[in-house]
Order: C-alpha cells, then sequence, then structure tokens
C-alpha cells in the first residue's frame, strides 16, 4: 500500500510549519511537536480524508529526555495512503484524541496499561489488560520479560503427594502476582457506574462469549442502559515476548494469537519482516501460502458460522460445520504437521513443500464444498427465527467504520470495500481474481451474508491456486534459501554443509534485520492484522505492535447494544466474531 | 464387578459401583480459555464423538464434576476458575490440556501463571499445543483409570487434606462488602 507521497506531505507542512516530514524506505512518517498533535490529526481527517484510524501505539525509549514517543498510524480511503504521525509525550503524559475516533479510547487504555503514559481528556483512564491494583508498566524496557515473581504458589500437585526438598518436578516456587477477587471486583467497578436497575456481568467464562472477554450490561428491565467490556482475560504478553526473541522464533507465536486463522496470521507477520529485511519469496510459496491461507478462511469462517448459530439454538450448523472444519485441519495437518496452530509458513517461503497428493485433496474439497455451503444456506437464510434475530439488529453505519476502526467483513457487511488482499496485495492475491462482497445495510443479517459469500470467493482463490501449483515444476523451489536470513529447507541441512553452516548461524544469532520501521498488514478472517515492527538494527525487533482487527471491531460493541436486549448482544457478539486471542495478545 | 451367574445377579462393593458410575459420566464444564478449547470443541462434535464415553459438556458448575482447563490460564484469570472450581460439587476431578495449563507452556511471562496446578490439584495433564482431540480422548481414558484404580474415597480424603492446606495458606476467597 502506499503511503502519504510527497505533494499531500508538502500541503500539509505548509500549514504546519514546525512539523518534520520523513520518508523512510517502507512508510512516511510526521514528527509533530505536541502541542500540535490534535490540530494536525483533525486536519489530516477533516481536510485530506485520513479517516480511518488504524493504530496507536507508544514507543518506549528508556534514554531520551522524553521517555515516550506516541505513534498513530492512519489510513486514507480515497486515495489508498497510509501514514504515520509521531509525537513526543511530555512529562509522561499525552493528549487524547478518543474526541477524533471513539475506538483511540480503547487504543490508549492499553498504551496506559503497558507504557503507564497518561492521556490527557480520557474518559475513563483504566487498566486494559491487566487489573486495577497491578502495580506495573510491563511493556517498558525496564520491566522484564518474566515478571517479578513475589508470592509463592507450590505446585499443589507436588503439595499432594507430600512436599519434598528438592521438589518433585523443576519449576519455581515463587510467582508473580496473582489478583484476589476483591481486586478484580475493584476492576469492575471502576469500569461501570451502575445508572438503572442492576449490572449483569456476561462472562469471562461463558460459553457464549467466544472466550475469555468480560462483558457487563447495566440494565434497565431487559433493555441495556450501558455496557463495558473487560478484556485482558488472556493477555499472554506476546509484545513483550517478541522483543525478547529472534525474528523466525516469533512466528509460531502467532498463531497462538487468533488460534483459528493461524497460517492468515503466520502470512500477515511473515509479510511484515519479509519487508524489513527485503525478502523474495519464490513464486511457488506465494501460491501454496495464498491457498493455505484461503483454506484457514473458510476454516475460520466456518467455526464463525457454527458457534454464532450455536449461540443463537442452531446445534445443527455446529455439527454440520466441524464436519467441514476437520476436512480442512487433516489438509493442514497432511502439510505442516499441526492442526491448529501449525507454523507451517516461514520468513522467505514456506516450511515444507506440498505434501504428495494435496492438490487432489484440495480439489475434491472444492468440488465438494459448494453443496456444503448450500446445506447452509438451506438451514439459516431464509429461516424464519434466524431472520428476525439478525435483521436489524446491531447496525453500523459507514461513518462509525471509520470512527471505530473498523475492519474486515465487518466493515464490508456495512458497504465499504476495505480488503487488503486487493489493496495492498501480498503472497499471490494480485494474479488470483475474487471479488469483494460488502453489505448494504450493515446489520448481523448482512455480515452473515458477506462471510457466507467470502467462502465462496475463497474457493475461486484456491481453484486457481491448485491449477498454477499443477502447471509448476515439482523442482521449483518453495523457499528463497539465497538470501542470508532466510533458513534453509529441512533436507538441504541435512545433506548440505553450507547451508547447515548457515541455519546453525541463524538459530544462535537470529537474522540481522536493518534499521527502520514498517507496518505490514494482511485481510484475516477478523479484519486487518497488522504488524508494526520498529527495528534498531540486531536480530530482535525493538518495538512489535500487533493491530489486531478483532480487538478494534469488538471496541464498537458498547455502542451498538446501547438500548438493545441481553438477546440482542448474543447475535451482535457472533457476528463482530473476536477471538480473544487476538484482542488480548 | 463379579457376575455370579446367569440369573442377572451382580455382586459388588458399593464403592466399586459409585466409581463405575462416576467414571462413566464425567461431565466436564463449559469452558473454553484459548486454542486449546478448539480443539475440545472438536473432541465433541461429530468425528471424535466425547458423548460416547459418557462425557457431556454442562454449562453449569453445580452440574459438572470435571474441569478441562483448555488454554493458558493468565494470572488474571486464574482467581475466577478457582472460584468456579469450587462451586462445583464434590467428587471432582481435574485435567489440564495443553502445555500452557500444565505448566505455562511457550509464555514464560509477567501475566501467565505458570501451570494450573499452583491453584488447583490436578490428575490428568495433557502435553501438546494443543494436543489433539484423540490426546483429549486419551487423556480422559487416563482419568476414568485413575478413578477406577483410586477409588472416590481415597480421592475425598485427599481433597480434605488440599482444602485444610489452602485455607492454612489463606487463599480462600472472602466476602467482599462494597
Amino acid at each position: 500500500m502506499p503511503w502519504m507521497n510527497r505533494a499531500v506531505a508538502d500541503r500539509v507542512k505548509f500549514d504546519f510549519k514546525d512539523m518534520e516530514v520523513e520518508f523512510t524506505k517502507h512508510t512516511t512518517n510526521l514528527h509533530v511537536k505536541q502541542e500540535k498533535l490534535i490540530d494536525l490529526l483533525t486536519h489530516l481527517r477533516e481536510k485530506e480524508g485520513y479517516k480511518l484510524f488504524i493504530d496507536h501505539t507508544c514507543i518506549d525509549f528508556p534514554e531520551e529526555r522524553e521517555r515516550f514517543q506516541g505513534v498513530y498510524i492512519l489510513y486514507n480511503p480515497d486515495t489508498n495512503e497510509r501514514v504515520i504521525v509521531k509525537t513526543w509525550s511530555k512529562g509522561g503524559s499525552l493528549p487524547s484524541v478518543e474526541k477524533l475516533w471513539a475506538c483511540a479510547r480503547w487504543a490508549e487504555r492499553e498504551a496506559y496499561d503497558m507504557f503507564g503514559v497518561q492521556y490527557r481528556g480520557h474518559e475513563n483512564l483504566r487498566r486494559m489488560f491487566m487489573w486495577e491494583g497491578y502495580p506495573y508498566f510491563p511493556l517498558r524496557k525496564d520491566f522484564p520479560l518474566g515478571g517479578i515473581p513475589e508470592v509463592e504458589l507450590p505446585s499443589l500437585t507436588e503439595l499432594y503427594a507430600g512436599r519434598t526438598e528438592p521438589p518433585s518436578h523443576d519449576y519455581e516456587l515463587v510467582h508473580t502476582r496473582v489478583p484476589t477477587l476483591e481486586d478484580l471486583e475493584r476492576t469492575e467497578k471502576s469500569r461501570l457506574q451502575k445508572k438503572a436497575q442492576l449490572v449483569l456481568n456476561w462472562g469471562p467464562l461463558h460459553p457464549g462469549t467466544h472466550g475469555t472477554i468480560w462483558f457487563l450490561f447495566d440494565l434497565d428491565g431487559e433493555r441495556v442502559v450501558q455496557s463495558d467490556v473487560i478484556l485482558g482475560q488472556l493477555h499472554r504478553g506476546m509484545e513483550k515476548i517478541a522483543e525478547n526473541i529472534y525474528y523466525f522464533q516469533f512466528l509460531p507465536y502467532t498463531d497462538r494469537m487468533d488460534y483459528i486463522s493461524a497460517i492468515c496470521n503466520e502470512l500477515s507477520y511473515v509479510t511484515a519482516v519479509e519487508k524489513l529485511l527485503g525478502v523474495e519469496v519464490p513464486e511457488k510459496a506465494r501460491y501454496i501460502r495464498t491457498m493455505f491461507a484461503e483454506l484457514q478462511r473458510i476454516n475460520s469462517h466456518l467455526l464463525w458460522l457454527g458457534t454464532g448459530a450455536l449461540d443463537l439454538g442452531a446445534l445443527t450448523v455446529f455439527l454440520y460445520a466441524f464436519r467441514e472444519r476437520e476436512k480442512i485441519m487433516d489438509i493442514i495437518e497432511g502439510n505442516a504437521g499441526f492442526r491448529l496452530t501449525s507454523a507451517f509458513l516461514r520468513i522467505g517461503g514456506v516450511h515444507y513443500d506440498l505434501a504428495e497428493g494435496t492438490l487432489d485433496v484440495v480439489k475434491a474439497f472444492v468440488k465438494d464444498f459448494p453443496n456444503r455451503l448450500k446445506e447452509y444456506h438451506n438451514l439459516l437464510t431464509r429461516n424464519r427465527i434466524w431472520l428476525r434475530r439478525t435483521k436489524d439488529a446491531g447496525v453500523i453505519s459507514r461513518e462509525d467504520v471509520f470512527n471505530y476502526g473498523l475492519t474486515g467483513p465487518v466493515a464490508r457487511g456495512s458497504g465499504v470495500p476495505y480488503d487488503i488482499r486487493k489493496l495492498e496485495s501480498y503472497a499471490a492475491y494480485e494474479e488470483v481474481e475474487f471479488d469483494v462482497p460488502v453489505g448494504e445495510v450493515g446489520d448481523v443479517y448482512d455480515r452473515y451474508l458477506v462471510r457466507m459469500e467470502e467462502m465462496v470467493q475463497s474457493l475461486r482463490i484456491i481453484e486457481q491456486c491448485v491449477s498454477k501449483l499443477e502447471s509448476l515444476p515439482k523442482s521449483a523451489p518453495y523457499v528463497n534459501k539465497e538470501h542470508p536470513a532466510v533458513m534453509s529447507p529441512k533436507e538441504d541441512v541435512f545433506m548440505d554443509l553450507e547451508d547447515m553452516v548457515k541455519n546453525f548461524r541463524i538459530v544462535v544469532h537470529g537474522e540481522s534485520a536493518p534499521k527502520g520501521e514498517v507496518y505490514s498488514s494482511g485481510e484475516n478472517p477478523r479484519g486487518e492484522l497488522g504488524f508494526y515492527i520498529y527495528s534498531v538494527g540486531g536480530s530482535k525487533p525493538y518495538r512489535l505492535r500487533i493491530r489486531s482487527g478483532a480487538l478494534y471491531n469488538l471496541s464498537i460493541f458498547p455502542k451498538l447494544i446501547q438500548n438493545g436486549t441481553i438477546a440482542d448482544a448474543i447475535a451482535l457478539l457472533g457476528s463482530l466474531d473476536p477471538v480473544v486471542g487476538e484482542t488480548d495478545r | 464387578m463379579t457376575m455370579l451367574n446367569s440369573n442377572g445377579f451382580v455382586l459388588t462393593t458399593v464403592d466399586e459401583l459409585l466409581s463405575w458410575g462416576r467414571r462413566n459420566a464425567l461431565w466436564p464444564l463449559t469452558i473454553g480459555l484459548a486454542c486449546c478449547a478448539i480443539e475440545m470443541m472438536h473432541a465433541a462434535a461429530s468425528r471424535f464423538d466425547l458423548d460416547r464415553l459418557g462425557v457431556i459438556f454442562r454449562a453449569s458448575p453445580r452440574q459438572a464434576d470435571l474441569l478441562i482447563v483448555a488454554g493458558t490460564v493468565v494470572n488474571k484469570v486464574a482467581p475466577m476458575l478457582k472460584l468456579l472450581w469450587e462451586q462445583m460439587p464434590d467428587p471432582k476431578w481435574c485435567i489440564t490440556m495443553g502445555g500452557c495449563a500444565s505448566a505455562g507452556g511457550p509464555f514464560p511471562t509477567y501475566s501467565t501463571l505458570q501451570g494450573m496446578d499452583r491453584i488447583i490439584p490436578v490428575d490428568v495433564y495433557i502435553p501438546g499445543c494443543p494436543p489433539h482431540p484423540q490426546g483429549l480422548l486419551y487423556g480422559i481414558l487416563q482419568l476414568q483409570k485413575k478413578i477406577k484404580e483410586k477409588g472416590v474415597k481415597k480421592y475425598d480424603k485427599a481433597f480434605e487434606e488440599f482444602k485444610k492446606d489452602i485455607e492454612r495458606q489463606g487463599l480462600v476467597p472472602r466476602e467482599v462488602t462494597v
């Protein structure tokens, strides 16, 4: 995707004289003084059309005078250009931009939680992932990855068997801080001031919440007066992990973020890293990647369909959808050796060549799947109950799409044709043909139809990939092993000394990345999954920010459910389709 | 159990009968935390079909006697899980599914609980990241074996000890007045 060009930058510079424009290899950065930040962002939004809020985060530079640098990433849907705005905090605080973009509220909460940056003018600046009373700010550079062990938590298995010295198994007795129920109650109370009759907790451990999201509803009868969402019940510290390991080592972690669409995550991640390292990917690998990403997309949409329908009482769809999921999982397992978190892609290619007979199985699947889709349509599309639960529920307007940074099927359901596969082509998406379905009304039913149609389009892509892969010779390379930062395939490592030495070097010392920054994203089933990598050289990223589509899509939930009923909440959440591994990271 | 003759009489002890009933009707609590939950759903769906082992997911802890901890347990969610565990009636069992729940897995970080056994006693640990549904099936079969071998009485006694232990450590949640 192109970044803000010189002409626009000069125009903006004309209005903001003391702003500095920096054109890096992969991005355009506008450095602005903090006093002018709100003015500049307003100008970009109103005058230049940078309407879509992509992401906000901070970077910690302990050596600098003002420690934290705020980073804002914006997107212009008319010219298809992105821009990064950077500003330094002053005395550890930044102005809040929640008046401009509503979803910034959550991004700022997160930055406060992780860095301790104060936001002036934020309506309720609370901990995003950790609980109220947690004393540390984990993403600061002086905080260790493993946290600070302070409470003694012995293994109860060992206590059971009678404690021994040395311990019966290898573990650290002293553990990081675990909250008490009082802490959690304080967290809950700090989020929502009761206005109506009763505050209902939905989740965090409830099958309808698709994981461990914690909803608070302030109810007047069945009507929701206000609501809030507490996240962090699956906050595993992904971004902190990324800062502490090599680029290639982080790849399996991306699987475990949005665990339902593992290969799509990997694809987004390797695309970003390949941009940073300057790695070309061979044609065969690009097609294999595209094919598997689309299989994974169908897989993910099937889970959405199954669980979404299950939440609304349709058990049959769940069983049907899981039947097809098993088939796709078998294809993935046959190639990657793993069903769910497959770690199939590698920087510079894919891990294995296609397994014997894969294309035949995929072809059989492609042939069979339209009939299965027809079954789902028969069960749901004209189903009276389904229509009444989903039609006109949770309508998202086009303005809200930009205002809340919505992406993926949720944005497309409201008629915004925002699809990274088209706008910033990666893998082989440029060379295959497919359409981008969009909705009209933007309600739950439209999002359902959009996802159903996306599965059809995915099938089309897979078909084209299969025919292309059939035409490629078997000996075609599937990994670009010439590049110094790319590991050689396993069979070469065992046979060739040079490759073995190279792999050894990468595994021990990591890839050495150049200085610079890159923001690259991929179209995931749950919206735009972006990786903002800030590198100061070396084999580990200085800061790796994960822009989660699911998080931003979920941020509109409190607005949509206002004045709705509890029953709508379930249909609505199903249509937003968040995965907690990605929202919490 | 011993079949005496062909007239339909069975001679057994009450203990054995109870343990037979309990191990063949393990009702787990419907809880998914992370990736493993997806494989747990697959295990329950049509291909692997946990129902045939008498494993039927229940939505309320009051009706459940098995807790399958499927996914990463972070520090924030640990006290809630413990609360649910305490709401389950005795006798009850716990299976940790996957590396994260068993020992922290690939997340040795500030926010992750390094093993479910730090807060509740665990009967069966299933390795894998995530384990296959077959792995979960095997784990449940192992639990059945364990219940058969240990009997229920012995188990209850051990649980009493555990309860005393956590009371001694002051880990029992108190009532909150706000």
